[in-house]
């Protein structure tokens, strides 16, 4: 038996949340709201990037969202939700001073240590972008560790999308290259338009010194994206994606986030390439 | 093999013996043929010859809802949860729900141990009961899982006309014996004997319900299967959950909040993978739109070679249940015989 002592009342366990208070936010767009969350005594959640905590709003329930700021950050951390379902609308209606639940972090996160010294390409599709920003973050406050960072970032329309002057931010360092896309331009667009994938060609690599890592939806785009990485040369252990499933308990155990034999929740979210390519159901 | 004879006129006082310090789980009749597992008030409730129970022993380690945290949101927000502490011993069940109990273990033990399930597990000592005329929708041959088992139990008892021969299979299954030592006689060699030939008679006893789990296994770990195979199951599949709920190691699990005023309860029910709604996101994508996605995820879960290896054995114990609930005859040895000859039949 690990862990706590089981007992009656004991007030510890696997599903029992931390009461955390969020103590900022504000609104991204008309339905991305970002939260940042404080745990008691401001204690460190000490996540890595790409992993996700379950939020608790209590009496809408549980929900996995991924910690979009980097470990870096100390004291708080910051989480990045749509509204689209009962739990995130609740959410939604929340701010300062308000509590939460938190459980985690959970998953295995990017994988930073295979990105350090080596050029970073980054692919974010819509929401994808949020616990992208947790790597992004990261890898500028270790710039020297990094080679170039190069980030395509595809959304549906220009009112989607997030953290606009972290990316101007972001594109103003010499190093780095940031692509943006939308899938609908609107009147007044004058960037790019089209689904992530048609900036491949605006970008030049060197493949065998680059890590990829992605967040794309809808899961087929996984296809399309890996298919322009492997005509570009990029071999698929050094392609990582983060997939997305329902879950409900974020330990390997309510089945949910099943694909073949892996739990999604454990086992990833981040799978590289050459996993993937075994796992049947993933994309 | 440690064996002992507990003598036909003894049995009864060795259950209420049990049932000073536990809750005995045995089977017992319900109407006129359906046998459940239920609590017992006193040894003549135990339906000793029976076949299959109606349900396996999952409810009593995951029960169908079960609390999992009790919260109020008067003021600041306040949480705790509770374990079951019962005691229980499970009289006289049958070696394939036994070994239905390893595979939840290998779902809710592992690295990240369930509190809520091992508590219960902690305070469950099970006495299994051979099988000497397995019915007609069983094949636990095919699931290494009975009729007798060569471990994996506290206890297994076979009926002998002058008694129970009981193995004992672990340190808690020696207590209960030496507790209880007046009770129990040395068992003769020729007992020993009587329980090796009733385990090979009854390997002779099983019907048409053949599970070829090792072909089946090859074909789904190798992604091997035909497609048609998919169709045709979820042609007959009716997407009720049936099997799911009677299976003993269908364990997946969904949460629910459930509010009284500023009082709340996280609850968490069983789920079936088989459900449309099952896997759906938030955002509307659905990983496994079509019921053959969901037929392939549930089997694959079964009995592939990926599940097995990470659960220490097969999923599937071969109990017969999903055969006897299954309205439209995508049961294990219907679908695993179709993915091992590539169509249903």
């Amino acid at each position: 038996m690990k862990g706590d002592r089981i007992g009656s009342g004991v007030e510890a366990g696997l599903y029992v949340p931390e009461i955390a208070t969020i103590v900022g936010a504000r609104d991204l767009t008309w339905q991305d709201r970002v939260f940042v969350v404080e745990l008691a005594g401001g204690r460190s959640l000490g996540h890595r990037p790409g992993q996700f905590v379950q939020l608790s709003v209590f009496g809408f329930g549980e929900a996995p969202i991924s910690v979009c700021s980097p470990p870096e950050k100390a004291g708080s951390f910051d989480l990045c939700v749509r509204k689209l379902g009962g739990l995130t609308k609740a959410l939604h209606g929340l701010g300062p001073g308000d509590e939460v639940g938190i459980r985690g972090p959970f998953g295995n996160g990017f994988p930073m240590k295979a990105m350090r010294g080596m050029d970073c390409l980054i692919v974010a599709g819509g929401i994808g972008l949020a616990p992208l920003r947790s790597v992004i973050d990261s890898i500028f406050l270790n710039r020297s560790e990094y080679g170039r960072l190069i980030l395509l970032y595809g959304t549906r329309s220009p009112r989607d999308i997030l953290f606009p002057e972290e990316l101007e931010a972001w594109s103003a360092d010499p190093r780095n290259e940031v692509l943006v896309t939308v899938d609908e331009a609107s009147e007044g667009w004058g960037g790019h338009a089209g689904v992530v994938t048609t900036l491949f060609p605006r970008v030049t690599i060197d493949p065998v010194r680059t890590v990829v890592v992605a967040l794309v939806g809808p899961p087929v785009m996984y296809r399309f994206v890996m298919a322009e990485l492997e005509a570009m040369g990029v071999p698929e252990d050094h392609m990582f994606f983060s997939l997305e499933r329902r879950m409900r308990c974020g330990v390997g155990k309510c089945g949910h986030c099943q694909v073949d034999g892996r739990c999604v929740c454990v086992d990833g979210p981040v799978f590289s390439a050459r996993e993937i390519k075994t796992m049947k159901e993933s994309v | 093999m440690t064996a002992r004879m507990l003598p036909g006129n003894k049995i009864d006082e060795f259950a209420v013996r049990l049932m000073r310090s536990a809750e005995v789980v045995a089977p017992r009749r319900v109407g006129e043929e359906d046998v459940f597992y239920g609590a017992i008030a006193s040894p003549d409730e135990i339906a000793w010859d029976y076949g299959t129970a109606v349900e396996p022993l999952k409810r009593f380690l995951l029960p169908q809802r079960e609390p999992i945290l009790r919260f109020s949101t008067n003021g600041r927000i306040r949480v705790g949860a509770e374990y079951d502490e019962q005691q229980r011993v499970f009289l006289g069940v049958r070696c394939c729900d036994v070994t239905g109990v390893a595979v939840l273990d290998a779902m809710y033990g592992g690295d990240t141990v369930d509190p809520y399930y091992m508590s219960r597990r902690e305070r469950s000592t099970f006495i299994a009961l051979t099988c000497q005329q397995p019915e007609p929708h069983c094949f636990c041959v095919c699931g290494d899982a009975g009729p007798f088992l060569e471990g994996g139990y506290d206890q297994q008892w076979t009926a002998l006309p002058e008694g129970m021969l009981v193995e004992i299979g672990s340190a808690a299954g020696e207590a209960l014996v030496r507790d209880n030592e007046d009770l129990f006689a040395e068992a003769e060699v020729d007992q020993v004997a009587a329980r090796y030939r009733l385990a090979r008679e009854a390997e002779q006893k099983f019907g048409e319900f053949k599970s070829y789990i090792a072909g089946a296994m090859r074909k789904l770990s190798m992604n091997e299967v035909a497609p048609a195979v998919w169709e045709q199951a979820a042609d007959r599949c009716m997407e009720c959950g049936g099997c799911t709920y009677l299976c003993p190691t269908c364990s997946c699990f969904t949460v629910t909040d459930r509010m009284a005023g500023q009082d709340g309860v996280r609850e968490r029910h069983w789920d079936a993978c088989l459900y449309s709604c099952y896997a759906r996101e938030a955002s509307g994508h659905n990983p496994r739109p079509e019921r053959e996605d969901r037929l392939r995820a549930r089997f694959f879960h079964k009995i592939s070679h990926q599940w097995a290896v990470r659960n220490g054995r097969q999923a599937c114990v071969g109990c017969g249940r999903c055969v006897l609930g299954c309205m439209g005859w995508a049961h294990t040895p219907a679908v695993s015989e179709g993915i091992r000859r590539g169509v249903m039949t």
